[in-house]
């Protein structure tokens, strides 16, 4: 089987996969940045006791729970220019990406937060410190430590995530895949390869993970 | 120092506190006792505004607690919170768990922050944990920290939630004659504790809880020696075979 493997070709296309990895790690750091930034927002409205904040907040997080990632993408694909907005292919990967892990990134802060125990922050209250100190000096500094790990994870599912996104025809590596199979037909070589590239940014998120897990139980226990 | 007027408070259709009348003076030791669930933490919690209240009217030191007008900041800088479960902060250092507020509230510098922080933790025989994080403290050390935490601010006024309650027994005493020797320094302090022989020794005043209401108050002695009601008389008896 492997005498069969066409390594040449693998060669041959190699630039173009090349791009594809270059064009997925983009489109991954990008919606990841995004999606903190959403999660933070959304999350921050999910734990509000006002509810013109909490209730959108949460059908948000829940409608992207409850909802497979590849109908949201089609959503925006098909959704967006009925609305009359015009945006590339990549953008609205993009915004998918980011809205989809943005609602599970609320959810992983809100553990966060909620890990706190609640006899602390009743401590900052009764000493006079306001809500934002609160939130600097007791919750976030604690949070942050159960946060990061899940968040890496998140981190990870979203680059694979982002695969989904060949559908409606990014050229990211997958799409490169796709692309080297119709032109050739050696869907064995096209897709291994992608598959590689996909474990190489998988293990460097990976060990990322695990250094920040060290890190963190490290400085628990002092 | 603190004046409770026909306060009412509810839990949905708990009635939990049922009108509440108390007059604590400045330097006043009040003993608060009564059986789990009487409403003694709801008592002392709405003294610095952790509760809110429906009805009545609670003054401390002049401020009306409960108006929408009132320092909420200001008031609790003045009032010094030690709870049952110590609820140190366990990211911090012994040290900046006592200075936190005192920078951050009472906006000192962190030098004057950090010399009377260290005053508070000498008074309460820490002077060496300073560096140490709550998790390698005893439970005993824990709630001395959290005094030190409380005393830091210079508050008017310490209320304790069951201090020892959480103790081993053997650590009880350590954290008892911190309480004992504040009371020494002319503090004013709500504890609500079973410690009788803390009460008898220190407390100005006695005051037994059930079911919201207040019971009965006295001086220690003839509160335990001749309750005069039944409901304390079986209360005392069952802390004193427990
Ligand atoms: N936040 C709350 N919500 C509803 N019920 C409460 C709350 N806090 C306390 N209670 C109830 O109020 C009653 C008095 O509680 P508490 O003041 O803690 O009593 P004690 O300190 O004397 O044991 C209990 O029955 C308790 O279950
Ligand atoms: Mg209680």
């Amino acid at each position: 089987m492997l005498a069969d493997f066409n390594f040449r070709i693998i060669f041959e296309y190699l630039p173009l996969f090349l791009t594809g990895l270059r064009s997925t790690f983009l489109i991954s750091i990008v919606s990841i940045i995004l999606a903190l930034v959403t999660g933070t927002i959304a999350c921050a409205g999910r734990i509000s006791s006002i509810k013109l904040l909490k209730y959108p907040a949460i059908a948000y997080i829940e409608i992207i729970r409850s909802t497979p990632l590849l109908v949201q993408i089609y959503f925006l694909y098909f959704g967006l220019p009925t609305l009359g907005i015009r945006v590339p292919e990549i953008q609205t990967g993009i915004i998918a990406l980011m809205l989809n892990s943005g609602a599970y990134i609320a959810e992983i802060i809100r553990a966060g937060i909620t890990s706190v125990d609640d006899g602390q922050i009743e401590a900052g209250v009764s000493s006079g410190l306001n809500y934002f100190q609160r939130m600097r000096f007791i919750i976030l500094p604690q949070a942050l430590g159960v946060t990061v790990p899940p968040l890496l994870g998140q981190s990870i599912v979203l680059v694979k995530d982002s695969a989904l996104l060949s559908l409606i025809s990014v050229m990211e590596l997958t799409r490169c895949g796709q692309t080297m199979t119709s032109e050739r037909f050696m869907p064995t070589e096209a897709f291994l390869t992608v598959a590689f590239f996909y474990m190489c940014i998988y293990f460097c998120l990976k060990s990322l993970a695990d250094w920040s897990q060290k890190k963190l139980i490290f400085r628990e226990a002092y | 120092m603190i004046e409770f007027k026909n306060v009412n408070k509810w839990f949905g259709k708990l009635h939990v506190l049922n009108d509440i009348n108390l007059d604590i003076d400045a330097g006043e030791v009040l003993v608060i006792c009564g059986p789990s669930g009487s409403g003694k933490s709801t008592l002392i919690r709405c003294i610095n505004r952790l509760e809110t209240i429906q009805e009545g009217e609670i003054v401390v030191d002049g401020v009306p607690v409960h108006d929408k007008k009132t320092n909420l900041t200001k008031l609790r800088a003045d009032i010094g919170f030690v709870f049952q479960q110590f609820h140190l902060y366990p990211h911090m250092t012994v040290l900046q768990n006592v200075m936190l507020a005192p920078v951050n509230v009472k906006k000192m510098s962190t030098a004057a922050a950090e010399k009377i922080s260290r005053e508070k933790l000498t008074q309460v025989g820490l002077t060496d944990k300073a560096g140490a994080h709550p998790a390698q403290l005893s439970g005993g050390q824990q709630q001395r920290v959290a005094i030190a935490r409380g005393l830091a601010m210079s508050p008017k006024i310490m209320l304790f939630d069951e201090p020892t309650s959480a103790l081993d027994p053997e650590m009880i005493g350590e954290v008892l004659d911190v309480m004992v020797n504040l009371v020494s320094e002319g503090m004013t302090m709500c504890v609500v504790t079973h410690e009788m022989g803390f009460a008898r020794k220190v407390a100005d005043r006695v005051l037994f809880m059930d079911f919201g209401k207040i019971i009965e108050t006295g001086k220690p002695t003839d509160f335990f020696d001749n309750p005069r009601t039944d409901r304390a008389a079986d209360f005392i008896s069952k802390i004193l075979t427990h």
